[in-house]
């Protein structure tokens, strides 16, 4: 007997919705909220001291991976990258709690986006039990308090769309545009320099980066500029930097596809005869808002 | 959790008991809803996550305030405004009469309330008579932010299981996956006859199948012309062809024209010639509304 397979695709893709992306006060809305919720841009020298740049990629980096593996939404890493940039601003962390913050951001980010979250049986697997259920349980009490539970942060991905159906392409290629950029707004993420970027400019430049790399003009665009200046309208971001977080996004896809993305030891982040977690902070006080 | 002093049970909410309380201090009174949070369990559950940052970033005088968020041993402690009962509650003491002026102030800011979240990137997708509050002063605000999450758009498919069948759209009957803005605009049609009808609920349906054959017999079943893609839905089957035969007149007798015809605008059974809930804020229902009400 032949076996029969009916799964398909079971996650169905929401249409666009025109009271949302017809009305400009949303795209309003996530423009004036988005600068609510950028991380300090100076946190490595101001903040920490053991944890350094080249760890927060590395920890991005296999963040990234869990999610892809895990089919997560596209959402999830890069929201859970803002949660820990933002609580990297505030709190001074030893390096081989890195990991332990990551997999908690994640923890979050998946169960505020996803109909079935990530769980932390799954998440403490993927750090090779290295971190305990029980620090992942007191570490989200941790970061919800110090974040505030400003947890509704802006991503990228939330221009996605809005960018995209006001830019005179026909449905299909936009699809493949919006995979593309969305793509490349995980690169971004992955790299500290584009965490001082508001996230419209990220999407922003993905777009771009993504019709560059996709379709050139397409008989579309007359020159560069008249793109750029479409998206400096829908955005208000001066098409000078748009056009250089543009060139910076090439720039680090090009060499990533150099170099394609390294795989850390998941224990590099974590020291072996560090073990010892008693110091894992318990000051969580109630919080006003 | 000094601060407050536990006046009685309200309620059990989606996640947790829900106790009025006053603020030792202040003297203020408010809604308390306990969270518990299990060793074995997940954490903080989704639904209060989401709630709680949904809420901080949601504030509008007809979406419920959220105060503050306490942290003790095992337990989370919302401190939410309180509010007198919900809509529900209200209908039962008002045995069977609302002013029409009532019904068109509670409406008014019922959509109030749902163009806010929406403009918001925000669905409720849980609108009943439960979830909206009603206090002293006659405002209403939305309550119950578990089920609503911020979207992003493309959205995957949520759960199906969201809405409470009486005010459940047809095409989220029909197992639609894709949700929008309209899922909520159908609820407010549903909630809004139940207002001008004092409580009566206008499709209390035992099931599914029951549930649209109620909105069919009152709206004629639809068609492939009037609402294409309709048979395509996961759990479309067809239904006896019923022809409109009741006018809206008998169903909400004490409703103004107007009034009827923002109903009839609300109540489509093709999600994309609902109404938002801006059009519906700009419909000539309102336009005698009073301006205590409209700016208030």
């Amino acid at each position: 007997m032949d076996l029969l397979c009916c799964e398909g695709d079971l996650i169905r893709r929401g249409y666009r919705d025109p009271a949302l992306l017809g009305d400009s006060r949303v795209l309003n809305n996530l423009l004036i909220t988005e600068d609510k919720y950028l991380p300090s841009t100076t946190y490595f020298k101001a903040v920490q001291d053991e944890v350094k740049p080249h760890m927060r990629q590395m920890v991005a980096t296999w963040m990234y991976e869990v999610c892809e593996e895990q089919r997560c939404e596209d959402e999830v890493f890069p929201l859970a990258m803002n949660y820990l940039d933002r609580f990297l601003s505030q709190v001074r962390i030893r390096k081989n709690q890195l990991q332990l913050l990551g997999a908690v951001c994640m923890f979050i980010a998946s169960k505020l986006k996803e109909t079935i979250p990530l769980t932390a049986e799954k998440l403490v697997i993927y750090t090779d039990n290295s971190i305990m259920c029980q620090e992942l349980m007191d570490w989200e009490l941790l970061v919800l308090m110090r974040l505030k539970w400003d947890l509704s942060a802006i991503t990228p991905c939330d221009f996605l769309e809005h960018i995209l159906s006001r830019l005179p392409i026909e449905r299909e290629r936009s699809d493949m545009i919006a995979k593309h950029a969305q793509t490349f707004i995980a690169l971004c993420c992955t790299e500290f320099k584009f965490a001082i970027y508001p996230p419209s400019m990220i999407a922003a430049g993905s777009v771009g980066a993504a019709v560059n790399g996709l379709v050139g003009l397409g008989g579309i665009w007359a020159s560069p500029n008249e793109l750029l200046e479409q998206m400096q309208k829908i955005t208000n971001i001066d098409m000078d930097c748009l056009r250089a977080c543009q060139e910076q996004i090439e720039q680090l896809l090009a060499t990533s596809l150099c170099s394609p993305m390294s795989h850390p030891d998941p224990l590099a982040t974590k020291h072996q005869e560090e073990k010892d977690q008693s110091s894992t902070p318990t000051d969580i006080r109630d919080i006003d808002f | 959790m000094q601060k407050y002093e536990k006046l009685e049970k309200i309620g059990e909410g989606t996640y947790g008991t829900v106790f009025k309380a006053k603020n030792k201090e202040t003297h203020e009174i408010v809604a308390l809803k306990r969270v518990r949070l299990d060793d074995d369990d997940e954490g903080v559950p989704s639904s209060a996550l989401r709630e709680i940052c949904l809420l901080k970033e949601l504030k509008h005088k007809n979406i419920v305030r959220l105060h503050d968020v306490l942290h003790s041993e095992k337990k989370l402690t919302l401190v939410f405004e309180y509010c007198d009962q919900d809509l529900k509650k209200y209908f039962d003491s008002c045995s069977g009469d609302i002013d029409p002026e009532t019904v068109k102030s509670f409406m008014y800011q019922l959509l109030r309330g749902l163009a806010f979240c929406h403009s918001h990137n925000v669905l409720h997708r849980d609108l009943k008579p439960q979830n909206l509050l009603i206090n002293k002063n006659g405002e209403l605000k939305l309550a119950d932010f578990g089920l609503a999450r911020a979207f992003g758009i493309p959205v995957r498919c949520y759960s199906a299981e969201v809405v409470t069948l009486w005010y459940r759209p047809p095409d989220v009957l029909f197992g639609a996956k894709l949700y929008s803005t309209s899922i909520d605009m159908w609820s407010a049609g549903c909630i809004f006859a139940e207002l001008a009808n004092a409580g009566r609920p206008l499709f209390p349906g035992n099931d599914v199948d029951d549930q649209l054959k109620r909105i069919f017999r009152l709206l004629g079943t639809p068609t492939e012309d009037t609402w294409p893609g309709m048979s395509r839905l996961p759990d479309y089957k067809p239904f006896p062809i019923y022809q409109v035969t009741t006018s809206l007149a008998v169903v909400v007798p004490k409703l103004c024209p107007k009034g009827r015809d923002l109903l009839q605008r609300l109540l489509v059974c093709n999600p994309a010639h609902r109404l938002s809930a801006d059009e519906g804020l700009n419909h000539p229902y309102f336009n005698d509304l009073s301006s205590a009400v409209r700016t208030g």
